[in-house]
């Protein structure tokens, strides 16, 4: 299944690096209110082709990462240029369902009260009793995956291509990373999620 | 029309509920209930204002779209008036609702500090529901940030810089 993928994701590779040079930031504040106003309320994002230049310039990464329009308004980009829907999917799934069985293997272990893993319509469910309770989800359409957390609020996670892990922008924070953390100050067992 | 089904639902449910059967009570908190039944400061205001910030969030595709518009007052900076239009949940609504009142007669520094766990505490959401809160609060720093780049801009087309754009901070 992979080979499949390869020569797509080479040419958007080939693709994005050319574009990378003259560096776009990845969030076009500007352009969103523009965009919308033009078509009313609640025009959704232009059904811009993959094709085109400037969707495809909005790269992975922006070489000089603006990280004043990050966190200032997370507008509306065309995230499907960013990856294939089936591919998110598979790497979503796959980081979703090897969370599921170590928090699994982890709460045989330890002695959280109220500790519960629940997994229905591809959203995590991890109970932790009365220290709160971590929902993760898929958001296809951001190609996102979605974190609800009692110790750092909500977080939206996106696929780090170079890194292979997924990286909250606003913080730089690595899902994997975040969940061992707070997971383990929680419960007071170091677990590992990696 | 969707808002009054939405209230027929939201008392059908309350209705019909077996006595005999012990439901946990899983239904939208009081306060989101009665900002859905009772939204504050629904509206729009004219975005080519130059008074008028507007920050738009979201994605129709997300489930989620918040509008949120202010009116500052040029000379003191304070935010007079704000709206909104949202399309989502009832989370999401009462998020945008609760951000309309909550900045009104604020500075637009102050507005900036306004975080999305206050809201979601101040509305008790669920886990689940915690990214409208984060939805609402990103909306109030869009508007903020349109309407200082509004300004940046008429002063810029005016060849005098009145004063720096003020960079705000997350």
């Amino acid at each position: 299944m992979a080979s499949r993928f390869a020569p797509r994701l080479l040419l958007q590779r080939l693709w994005t690096l050319r574009r990378a040079r003259p560096t776009s930031s990845i969030l076009v504040a500007s352009e969103s209110p523009a965009d919308v106003g033009g078509g009313g309320l609640f025009s959704p994002p232009g059904p811009s082709s993959a094709l085109d230049p400037r969707c495809v310039s909005r790269v992975f990464f922006s070489a000089r990462p603006s990280a004043l329009d990050e966190r200032q308004n997370p507008a509306a980009i065309d995230y499907r240029s960013l990856m294939s829907e089936e591919e998110f999917h598979n790497l979503a799934d796959e980081t979703i369902h090897d969370l599921l069985e170590k928090f699994e293997e982890y709460g045989d272990a330890i002695q959280v009260d109220g500790y519960e893993v629940d997994y229905g319509n591809h959203v995590l469910t991890l109970k932790l009793g009365s220290l709160g309770t971590y929902v993760l989800n898929k958001q296809t359409p951001n190609r996102q995956i979605w974190l609800s957390s009692p110790v750092s609020g909500p977080s939206r996670f996106d696929w780090d291509v170079t890194a292979k892990t997924w990286v909250y922008r606003r913080t730089k924070a690595a899902l994997l990373q975040l969940l061992e953390g707070e997971v383990g100050q929680l419960c007071g067992e170091p677990i590992s999620l990696r | 029309m969707l808002r009054a089904a939405g209230r027929r639902f939201l008392r059908l449910g309350s209705e019909h509920r077996a006595p005999t059967v012990a439901v946990a009570a899983r239904g939208y908190h009081e306060r989101v209930v009665d900002h859905y039944d009772n939204p504050r400061n629904v509206g729009s205001f004219d975005k080519n204002d130059p008074s008028v910030g507007t920050g738009l969030v979201g994605a129709p595709a997300c489930g989620d779209v918040m509008k949120l518009q202010i009116k500052v007052d040029d000379a003191t900076g304070k935010i007079v008036d704000a709206c909104f239009k949202t399309f989502g949940c009832g989370s999401a609504i009462a998020s945008s609702s609760v951000a309309t009142e909550w900045v009104k007669g604020k500075h637009m520094e102050e507005v900036l500090s306004i975080k999305n766990t206050e809201i979601a505490k101040h509305l008790s959401l669920p886990p689940v529901k915690l990214h409208c809160s984060m939805l609402a609060e990103d909306a109030i720093k869009a508007a903020v940030k349109d309407y200082e780049a509004k300004k940046a801009k008429l002063a810029a087309g005016n060849a005098e810089t009145t004063q720096t754009v003020k960079v705000a901070t997350a």
